[in-house]
């Protein structure tokens, strides 16, 4: 018999055993991040029911589920994006100079919260909001300063935002005497994911919101064909708290709702629709993610050509921004935030994308520092060049394993689109049933992280033992005093007769219930401010004119 | 002499009230004196009763209801009552988010309250609440509850104009027949009424209501039936004049309000009886020998349930 | 007392729209027995104090995922002090940064529950300052 180890023995051992244990690699979930079971393998027999040409098709042919062009990224590559927005729009434009430097193909800028909500830079209550998070940018001039020498009818600029931007871009052109029928850029129209990922009812009531975007849709299309739509914006949606099938099938529900009111007002889904690109998420689960940019793109091209009646080309085949997923990025050992971002640009790439914005590293920490920026930008320059990951389309497609997941994506995301249809999508929205399904999401991921059913690296196992934070971004804030003592002086310099008519002929039109974007871009012509242009049609709906109800509007309506 | 508690609230001093308040749902039996103190002086505030089954829109009516009020320049306060989880007793009281703009308004007083699964205690912890309120001098008090169960009925009968919620839907319309709700109903709003078939559930509504009033004379109330759609500001100034119609009916016919202010009174006492009778006897720790003999009496069937009850109150 | 529960605050400041995390706290708080009153995003100081007041809660919860969380809690701390509500004990929560934590405590902020926190230490914070037993913890 063993005399028994001595005491500082078995603490040796107890040491050795946990280290074995936190370096180890195992299996620790069957089922996917979303939930979806799956088995220790696949064959034939569980895609017996997919046929090739009705359900798949090549490359470049319907339903596009597997990809929307024949030759994929050897015809198009895909268009690596950098997203910059932040303070003043002097700093925001120092981004884009930098961001041009590093390699960015396209530009994208991202706004303020404040400027998000059209809530003014100068709120009372709010101002120290103002250039956090994004670029501030209350009114026409503004814009100017920050794309100073860039023509907005060549340049392709994309803005990730929703409220405002639109009728900002289209105001500035038509002050610089631009004809608006060439403008080019895109920006996302979508109110409803707005209200859904937390800007609420109180910044945008579900009705008004929604009409709004079909407002928007509806005057692009007409006066500025070449602008492009990311409608519907799931990412937020998604990052919100929502599965990968949640993501189709609340996206489906919003796209089948707008094209279902803009022909309502006698337009046909093939004015629109080549217009439009799905704003999507690449979430951590890799082979669920590609399943899912399969399924998109089918049950797309068929609620186009079944449902909407289009007869073309372009209507049906989906193209796809994405943007990996903030979410799954963590604040513990945040250098592991790397690998993760890589892997989910590579599922976005064999996904079949047109384009990928891959999430800095420190996202979870702070605004992007310049190093962080570089790296996101090379971890795609290595998808592109090392891994091989543009060669070929559809790569992972005719996997029994990826076949079988696509089907089982879409027929969750079918389901899901059937009951919120069956509530109607406003009121499913108004009545809490989807922020409900949000709230469920979010609190099951959380019990099974709690219960380690679900593990997140450095979170709730495998905790770190040498992480330092990286240096946070730092902004100078004296250019962004001056840019809100700038705007207060603006604001006191203005033809105040000319701004007063275009605000009461926009809230006439607004209280009428009548397309207001026309009315919204005159106002801002006649620098008008995102909060005074918003309010006035806040107030001619019913609401109060600020929604933090620290400020009164500075014009009078008339008495409904 | 009278009591300090009570003369804070008197005085409109919100913390007072809101410790006030708290004390009540606790159950503190030393605030008896203040009630005391505060019920004498009570019973001149409007009270409008709001339930309705979930997602109907009431804190969204209500929050609407808040805003017109406050343009005529009246100082409102609500107590909103939500259930609890049966399985932890806490509780998820979000009524405020649709009424957050009236946060910063010092003429708007709100108050959440969660059920707690009291037996009867919540219409007794609510009463007392509302009674604290209408102490303070309100121009006009809502108590807005989900439409569940007979708890929140109880609760509706301490107001004086009750506001039966529904959506377009058939199936609520049978719902509310079958809860019993439609007899404590003065007012059934169709919300919602911008979707679906508003119309035909305003008929439904019409045919129950007359079914049950056709019988009375012809000084009942009849009880109409307004089209909203909270979230779209509309009908909330035609639903406001019947509020006022139904008060306006009850002081022109004394009979019917005095008839309802017994109802009221009779409600309140017998729930402070049932309370009395369940702390004697109900609560395992409040048994005594004497309880627990008679008790065993039944058990070895020396004496039956019903003449031990007998017994143990005539003690 | 017999039936007393703990009443928790929780909302949101600015204009900040990431409530998924207050959200899910709601639910969990809710599940431990805690009575939230949920105020949701967009709050003002003077709001979420007058809710506070009319409420009666025990503990103020906030939750940030913006830089922004020194000067709302400041504001928000100083007004309290001015309302004379400052003995209601504030915590935040979301994506504090741990080197704010000093500046926090000395402002006055009670329990700071960044990244990596964990519902034991937010029950616990909970029961310990406000002298109340949660009956499902």
């Amino acid at each position: 018999m063993n005399a028994p180890p001595k005491p500082d023995e078995t603490q040796r051992a107890a040491d050795i055993a946990a280290h074995l244990e936190d370096v180890s690699v195992k299996l620790s979930r069957t089922a996917t991040w979303s939930g979806i079971e799956t088995q220790p393998s696949y064959g034939p027999e569980d895609i017996r029911d997919t046929d090739y040409a009705r359900d798949l098709g090549n490359p470049g042919e319907y339903p596009y589920t597997r990809g929307a062009y024949s030759q994929m990224y050897r015809s198009r590559m895909w268009t690596l994006r950098n997203i910059v927005g932040y303070g003043s729009p002097e700093d925001t434009r120092d981004g884009i100079e930098n961001a041009i430097r590093m390699g960015t193909a396209g530009i994208n800028i991202v706004l303020d919260t404040l400027s998000q909500e059209a809530i003014d830079a100068d709120h009372p209550v709010l101002s120290a909001d103002a250039g956090q998070e994004g670029c501030s940018l209350p009114m026409v001039a503004d814009f100017e300063i920050l794309l100073k020498g860039i023509d907005v009818t060549r340049q392709d600029i994309a803005w990730h935002s929703t409220m405002m931007t639109y009728p900002m871009v289209v105001a500035m052109a038509l002050r610089q005497g631009k004809d608006i029928s060439k403008l080019q850029g895109s920006h996302m129209p979508d109110h409803l994911q707005l209200r859904l990922a937390g800007w609420s009812e109180a910044i945008v009531p579900a009705g008004l919101g929604h009409r709004t975007t079909v407002d928007c849709v509806e005057y692009s299309a007409k006066n500025s064909p070449k602008w492009a739509l990311g409608c519907p914006q799931a990412y937020d949606i998604r990052e919100r708290g929502m599965s990968a099938a949640g993501e189709i099938a609340i996206g489906m529900a919003i796209i089948n709702q707008t094209f279902g009111d803009l022909i309502a007002r006698g337009m046909h889904v093939d004015q629109v629709a080549p217009s439009m690109a799905w704003v999507s998420t690449s979430d951590i689960d890799f082979f669920e993610e590609i399943a899912k940019f399969r399924a998109l793109r089918r049950v797309w091209a068929r609620t186009m050509k079944e449902r909407f009646g289009s007869v073309d080309a372009r209507s049906q085949r989906l193209r796809l921004a994405c943007h990996t997923s903030g979410r799954s990025l963590v604040y513990q050992q945040p250098l592991n935030n790397l690998s993760r971002a890589a892997v989910q640009t590579l599922a976005a790439l064999l996904g079949g994308v047109q384009s990928v914005e891959t999430c800095t590293y420190d996202e979870p920490i702070c605004i992007p520092t310049e190093e962080a920026r570089e790296l996101a930008t090379r971890t795609q320059q290595i998808l592109a060049n090392e891994i091989g990951a543009a060669r070929t389309a559809d790569p992972l497609g005719g996997s029994y394993y990826i076949e079988k997941l696509t089907n089982d994506v879409e027929a969750e995301a079918l389901a899901m689109l059937a009951k919120i249809e069956g509530i109607g999508l406003i009121k499913a929205i108004e009545d809490g049933t989807i922020e409900g399904m949000m709230d469920e999401y979010n609190y099951r991921h959380q019990q099974e992280l709690d219960s380690q059913q679900r593990i997140v690296v450095g979170v709730n196992k495998y905790l770190p033992k040498n992480s330092t934070l990286p240096k946070r971004f730092s902004l100078d804030p004296g250019r962004m005093t001056s840019h809100i003592q700038r705007f207060k002086e603006r604001k006191a310099g203005r033809d105040m007769s000319v701004l007063r008519s275009k605000i009461d002929a926009l809230y006439q039109v607004a209280h009428r219930r009548e397309n207001s974007h026309q009315a919204m871009i005159d106002a801002l012509v006649a620098d008008g401010t995102t909060g005074e242009v918003w309010g006035t049609v806040r107030a001619a709906n019913g609401l109060p004119y600020d929604p933090f109800r620290a400020i009164e509007s500075p014009f009078q309506y008339p008495k409904p | 002499m009278s009591d300090a508690i009570a003369d804070a609230v008197r005085r409109g001093e919100l913390r007072s009230v809101a410790r006030l308040i708290t004390r009540i749902e606790a159950g503190d039996p030393t605030i008896a004196a203040t009630l005391r103190d505060l019920h004498a002086a009570a019973g001149n505030t409007p009270i409008i009763g709001i339930t309705g089954p979930p997602g109907a829109g009431k804190s969204t009516l209500v929050d609407q209801m808040l805003a017109r009020y406050r343009a005529n320049g009246e100082r409102v306060a609500v107590l909103a009552v939500d259930p609890s989880s049966p399985f932890s007793g806490g509780a998820i009281l979000g009524d405020r988010v649709r009424m957050n703009r009236h946060n910063t308004d010092r003429g708007v007083f709100i108050r959440s309250m969660a059920a707690r699964g009291r037996l009867g205690g919540l219409a007794q912890a609510a009463a007392d609440a509302l009674v604290v309120l209408d102490a303070m001098g309100w121009d006009r008090i809502l108590v807005e509850t989900v439409g569940v169960g007979q708890n929140e009925i109880d609760v509706l009968r301490h107001a004086d104009t009750v506001l039966i919620v529904q959506t377009p839907a058939g199936g609520d319309t049978v719902q509310a027949v079958k809860a019993g709700i439609l007899e404590v109903g003065d007012l059934f709003v169709v919300n919602k009424a911008d979707t679906g078939s508003a119309d035909r559930t305003v008929s439904a509504l019409r045919e129950a209501i007359e079914f049950r009033t056709h019988a009375l004379g012809a000084d009942a109330w009849h009880p109409p039936v307004p089209k909203t759609a909270a979230t779209d500001n509309q009908g909330i100034a035609e639903l406001l004049t019947a509020i006022d119609a139904h008060r306006r009916h009850l002081q022109d016919h004394p009979e019917q309000l005095a008839l309802r202010r017994r109802a009221q009174a009779r409600a309140r006492v017998t729930e402070h009886l049932a309370e009395i009778l369940r702390s004697r006897y109900l609560q395992p720790t409040n048994r005594s020998e004497r309880f627990e003999a008679i008790i065993d009496e039944v058990v070895a069937r020396r004496c039956d349930p019903s003449s031990a009850a007998a017994r143990l109150l005539h003690d | 007392m017999i039936g007393e529960k703990i009443r928790c605050l929780l909302a949101m400041l600015g204009t900040d729209v990431h409530s998924k995390g207050i959200r899910t706290l709601a639910q969990l708080l809710r599940d431990r027995g805690v009575e939230v009153i949920y105020l949701g995003e967009h709050n003002t100081a003077d709001g979420l104090i007058n809710a506070l007041i009319a409420e009666d809660a025990d503990v103020v919860g906030l939750s940030y995922s913006t830089a922004t969380y020194l000067h709302y809690t400041r504001d928000l701390l100083v007004k309290m002090k001015a309302a004379g509500v400052d003995d209601v004990p504030v915590m935040l929560g979301g994506l504090i940064h741990a080197d704010d934590e000093p500046e926090l405590r000395e402002m006055g902020v009670k329990g700071i529950f960044g990244p990596g926190s964990s519902m034991t230490q937010i029950v616990a914070f909970l029961q310990d300052v406000t002298g109340k037993t949660l009956t499902a913890p």
